[in-house]
């Protein structure tokens, strides 16, 4: 019973969160000069053929109008079409006013839905590295504070959080692609171009795992309930993997709910150095295009992920520990 | 430090903190810490370079020297002199000009836009954790919003059209960083709210006003402002990776996003160009994030628990 009032709570919040990112993203579009017709119709269109297709489009209605319009469709699942994106290749943009393809343009849903994928797995190896690199020195520093391990931890912590991840990205390309040939690096073409730019990101996560690792390890050893499980005659080994870190990963799960738009920001930019066709290099191409509907329909997923990501990080850490009360 | 040797130091150090101020106390935590020391000197280092070699070096940052363009840093590669110690970009114009031109813009609009946000998420956190009910929900779901929105997004989607100044970025990068401070600060007035010397105050006749700007702001500001040091090297990387997507300050001026995103052309041909400056930059960001972890481990142990 729990679990459905807190889900039903949640979920309502999150609407609202949601309805309230897609209000303030679609404001400031429209507010911000730079007309999205002109660059759909290309510099040679004449003005009052701009006019007409802004008219036709609706985009000379009051903002509230358009939003009401717009959310109207959303909640039907339609998230509305590309300005510039014709839904059958890759190539971009209208140089042409008269252009007859026009009228066949992309879905936003549809490509969402096809670079999605790639952007998670890129997310996913990531983590796993993060995890790799971060795990066994997070919980060394933890377990002896002040000590060298401890020390390690945060000196590399500091040098990993000062990396800028698009120039260690060029760096490492320059190195393990153009020197040694070890990795392929730009485009995608197989699982193989998702190692790179996986590693640079999970170097940018690895400073946050790292510190609180250390911090939440090193608080737990201090509860009596680990002082007792000595006493109790359990080995260290299983007091600190068994007990110890369990209550030390709540701290990381949360850590994993707040630190998501750190992660979609990395993605972004990392994405657009690797030329790795997944939502981030959508996202920059979209907002220097100047798609709305692209733009907003992002936005909004973005922000279901992470209500979504939030609600599984509080039901798992409850499950983890039912101390907690949400 | 063991725990031992935590409680032991702690209770030498209880008479004489009663008589100092928590901000005191916690640079003095971190001042005594290596770390802090290292980070320290290595800016200070990098700070004196920024602001006085580009005033006395006779080369301009922008002047170009055909002649002696692309040539490598000191002892790498063939034909380095004296003259350009980091080398000199593909147009011959003196890399460590650049990168110390660069840093200068950096620095300006990674503290500036710290102060923004500072303000801002102060102000909002303060409002919201004093007041209490419906201003709090209505900020805090804002805020909760704009948390959602990744702020790299938000930043290109502004950039992109209004013509990147430094103001601009400024604006832009504060206005979408505060989310964070702002709930900090809620949940330390929150506490502060309930404690005797407020609610004293409150019988004494002092105003709203008077206890949120007077006593609870100075109090709760300053420890939050000490970990802004950490925030400053963000703000710096996202400078310099608006610089690199081309949104950042423009050419001809030097930034470290627009000279790494140049040379970046060249780097098979010449790789100092595109690296060089992420050097530098790396430099500064780690001694700030060094002064700025010890800072806040110094804290951590100020405000009780384990460092």
């Amino acid at each position: 019973m729990f679990v459905v009032t807190f889900l039903v709570r949640r979920l309502a919040q999150g609407a609202v969160i949601i309805f309230l990112v897609s209000f303030l993203i679609f404001t400031l579009l429209r507010v911000v000069p730079g007309d999205p017709v002109r660059l759909m119709a290309g510099g040679m269109a004449p003005e009052e053929l701009i006019e007409q297709i802004a008219e036709d489009m609706g985009l000379r209605d009051p903002i509230p109008v358009q939003f009401a319009r717009y959310m109207g469709g959303v909640i039907q699942g339609d998230l509305g079409q590309s300005f510039l994106r014709p839904a059958s290749g890759a190539a971009v943009g209208g140089a042409q006013f008269d252009d007859a393809t026009r009228a066949e343009r992309a879905e936003v849903l549809t490509l969402i839905a096809e670079t999605a994928p790639m952007t998670i797995q890129l997310a996913l190896l990531s983590m796993v590295f993060a995890l790799l690199i971060a795990t066994p020195i997070g919980i060394a520093g933890g377990l002896y504070p002040g000590r060298w391990p401890d020390r390690l931890a945060l000196y590399l912590g500091s040098l990993f959080v000062s990396l800028p991840n698009f120039w260690l990205g060029i760096v490492l390309v320059l190195l393990l692609s153009v020197k040694l040939g070890w990795l392929p690096a730009i485009g995608y073409g197989g699982f193989a171009w998702t190692i790179l730019p996986a590693l640079v990101l999970a170097i940018e996560i690895a400073p946050f795992i790292l510190r609180t690792l250390t911090v939440s390890v090193a608080q737990v050893m201090q509860e009596n309930y680990i002082a007792a499980a000595t006493v109790r005659g359990l080995g260290r080994t299983r007091i600190v993997f068994a007990h110890a870190l369990k209550n030390a990963s709540v701290p990381l799960l949360n850590l994993l709910g707040v630190q998501f738009s750190l992660l979609l920001g990395g993605v972004l930019v990392i994405e657009f150095i690797f030329d790795y066709p997944g939502l981030g290099l959508l996202t920059i191409n979209a907002v220097l295009q100047r798609d709305f509907p692209l733009i907003q329909g992002i936005a909004i997923v973005t922000s279901a992920a992470f209500v979504l990501i939030n609600i599984i990080v509080d039901l798992a850490a409850t499950a983890i520990d039912p101390r907690l009360d949400y | 430090m063991t725990a031992e040797g935590m409680t032991t130091a702690a209770g030498a150090a209880a008479d004489d903190d009663r008589t100092r101020s928590i901000s005191r106390r916690i640079a003095a935590g971190a001042w005594a810490s290596v770390e802090f020391k290292i980070g320290f000197f290595g800016f200070l280092g990098i700070l004196l370079m920024a602001l006085v070699w580009p005033e006395i070096s006779a080369l301009d940052p922008t002047a170009m020297n055909v002649r002696a363009r692309q040539l490598p840093p000191l002892f790498l590669g063939e034909g380095w002199t004296w003259a350009h110690p980091l080398g000199t970009d593909q147009l011959g114009r003196d890399m460590l000009l650049r990168s110390l031109v660069g840093l200068r813009y950096s620095l300006l609009i990674g503290i500036s836009t710290v102060l923004l946000m500072l303000a801002i998420g102060g102000l909002v956190g303060l409002f919201a954790g004093y007041r209490g009910g419906l201003t709090d929900t209505v900020l805090m779901r804002i805020t909760d919003a704009q948390l959602s929105i990744p702020m790299i997004i938000l930043a290109i989607a502004i950039l992109g059209v209004a013509r990147p100044t430094i103001p601009a970025i400024i604006l832009v990068l504060g206005l979408s960083g505060w989310p964070v401070y702002a709930r900090v600060m809620r949940s330390v007035v929150m506490a502060e709210r309930k404690k005797e010397y407020v609610r004293g105050a409150k019988v004494l006749g002092a105003s709203d006003t008077r206890i949120m700007f007077r006593m609870l702001l100075p109090l709760c500001l300053t420890p939050i402002a000490f970990v802004a040091v950490l925030d400053v090297a963000r703000m710096m990387i996202f400078e310099a990776v608006l610089g690199f997507l081309g949104l950042g300050v423009q050419p001809p001026t030097p930034t470290f996003g627009n000279i790494i995103a140049d040379g970046r052309k060249y780097l098979v041909n010449a790789w100092w160009i595109a690296t060089m400056p992420g050097v530098f930059l790396f430099i500064t960001l780690a001694s700030l994030n060094l002064m700025g972890a010890a800072l806040e481990r110094s804290r951590n142990r100020v405000f009780g628990g384990v460092g």
